[in-house]
């Protein structure tokens, strides 16, 4: 069994226990202020919390790093981009067309761990937040929007829905896979053109696949009487306790205080 | 061809706190031309042990064996086209736009002309009795027309062993039966077929040998008769009835299949 990114780890911590808004919100805010935060004492500051908060969710960081991997190739290509062609400030080294510059450097690596913390920050929310908490969070937060006849309920069921499905997706994947391997398919060989070809099989049949398993959730959820939120209640209520707001309060003094540093 | 399987183990997830082993030392042959059905109950290991036969997973240890020699040291594609595989539920890997073309996947993966890619599609899909869908899309099908275009698509290799795991679940009787008699047509040319099943009376009409699974071992290999009066609790209706008859009581050896049994009993109530 794999653990992927944005799967659910249950364990027993103080940030499972946290109200799923507040965690929301706190996340939310992380994100916007990251990109207010320009010095290395700043991104220091937001990063030694990020670890502390990891450390705090009793998720082996082992295991945590690995649900990051898929996102490692993202970064190194954004942080390549910004190294090689900003052209800004004094040159380091030049080879050819390819020239490194102090800004580009600075900005590169800047971008990187931003991009970075901002992943784990969000790999954090759902490692320790049931997919149903989430949703349900997420609806609440969302519930203003409704006036504006903003469909609150129903994309907080489709997020967890989407949610919900991943590891199923994942499953299936890689039965299709081996089914293929079975008739000869080669996932290995060849240039990279042949490589994704090689990827339709699998795709298409996943693809089947899904469609026909979204009509059997439908029809299953309008069999057992599901017609949206309208007047619907919940079997846990969801309560917002100080502790959540001193944990809000907290990360918006740190992000506040990384952005002045 | 000769495939043998020598006390093979398998862990999944080794090491890790859901460690989980699958195969505790399994061991048995499938001697050419044979019908050699697997029995074994939901979590026996049955589909971990298939997909063994042609590498698709590899041993945590023990040995594949292909005519004596060790598996690993042939190349994939040849193994895989010797050992035909057909998972459970194979319509769910069907992909392309016509059925033939579909079919010719594997073939073509072989890297054979046009001319014998098409001779194959034909054929296999005619054992199927399925020639009649070549145009259609595979996605517009029945599910037993599916299946059969599935099982089509790994026959058209041409294997020299076809492993079937679990063909006929979700296929109403007919369907069933016209499986098991593809089942027959296959052992009548000489092509080896490893059928799972948790079904005893499926089992029962075709194998020559037979091998119960229980939680990752064997626990019973033999012909029919063997494997069957010995153990009562996984024997189909027939041998049930006969042993409910009393099976020392009358002298009409053991019989298994259905046709067997019906003749006996025919006997036993003359007589």
């Amino acid at each position: 069994m794999n653990r992927s990114f944005g799967q659910f780890y249950p364990v027993a911590s103080a940030l499972h226990t946290l109200d799923p808004r507040a965690k929301i919100l706190a996340t939310a805010l992380l994100v916007l202020g990251l990109f207010l935060v320009d010095s290395v004492a700043g991104l220091a500051l937001v990063a030694a919390t990020v670890m502390a908060l990891v450390a705090a969710s009793h998720v082996p960081p082992v295991t945590f790093l690995r649900t990051l991997r898929p996102v490692a190739f993202i970064v190194v290509l954004t942080v390549l981009f910004q190294i090689l062609f900003s052209r800004e400030g004094e040159t380091l080294f030049a080879w050819g067309i390819l020239e490194v510059h102090a800004g580009g450097l600075r900005l590169g690596l800047f971008l990187g761990i931003r991009i970075l913390l901002l992943v784990s920050a969000a790999a954090l929310l759902t490692a320790t937040t049931a997919p149903l908490a989430l949703s349900d969070g997420l609806e609440d937060l969302l519930s203003p929007l409704k006036k504006l006849r903003f469909p609150a309920h129903e994309v907080a069921m489709m997020m967890s829905i989407a949610l919900r499905f991943i590891p199923t997706l994942q499953e299936e994947t890689q039965k299709i896979t081996k089914a293929q391997a079975a008739r000869g398919a080669d996932f290995s060989e060849g240039g990279p053109l042949s490589r994704v070809r090689a990827t339709i099989p699998i795709l298409i049949p996943l693809t089947v696949g899904a469609f026909r398993r979204a009509d059997d959730l439908a029809e299953a959820m309008e069999s057992r009487g599901y017609r949206g939120g309208e007047g619907r209640t919940r079997y846990r209520e969801l309560r917002f306790r100080p502790r959540d707001a001193i944990a809000l309060a907290v990360t918006a003094l740190v992000l506040a205080g990384a952005a002045l540093l | 061809m000769r495939l043998e399987l020598r006390d093979i183990r398998h862990i999944y997830s080794p090491g890790a706190p859901f460690e989980i082993e699958a195969l505790r030392g399994v061991s048995l042959a499938v001697e050419p031309g044979e019908v050699l059905g697997i029995l074994g109950g939901t979590g026996s290991g049955k589909s971990t042990l298939v997909q063994h036969m042609n590498l698709l997973l590899e041993p945590t240890s023990g040995d594949v064996l292909v005519d004596g020699a060790d598996a690993a040291t042939l190349k994939k594609s040849e193994l895989r086209r010797r050992v035909g595989l057909v998972f459970q539920f194979p319509e769910a890997a069907l992909f392309a736009p016509t059925v033939a073309e579909d079919v010719a996947f594997a073939p073509r993966r072989l890297g054979l002309d046009e001319d014998e890619v098409e001779r194959r599609v034909t054929e296999s899909l005619k054992l199927l009795g399925a020639e009649h869908l070549k145009d259609r899309s595979p996605f517009a099908l029945s599910g037993g027309e599916q299946r059969r275009v599935a099982i089509a698509g790994v026959l058209a290799m041409g294997p020299e062993v076809l492993v079937l795991d679990e063909p006929a679940s979700g296929l109403d009787p007919a369907a069933r039966e016209d499986l098991l008699r593809l089942i027959r047509t296959l052992h009548n040319t000489g092509t080896s077929v490893v059928l799972v099943s948790h079904d005893t009376d499926e089992v029962a009409e075709v194998a020559d040998r037979i091998c119960v699974l229980e939680k990752g071992e064997v626990r019973a290999i033999g012909s029919p008769s063997e494997v069957f009066y010995t153990n009562p609790e996984f024997a189909p209706a027939t041998v049930q009835a006969v042993a409910a008859l009393g099976e020392a009581a009358w002298n009409a050896g053991r019989p298994v299949r259905f046709d067997e049994t019906l003749r006996a009993l025919a006997q036993l109530m003359e007589g």
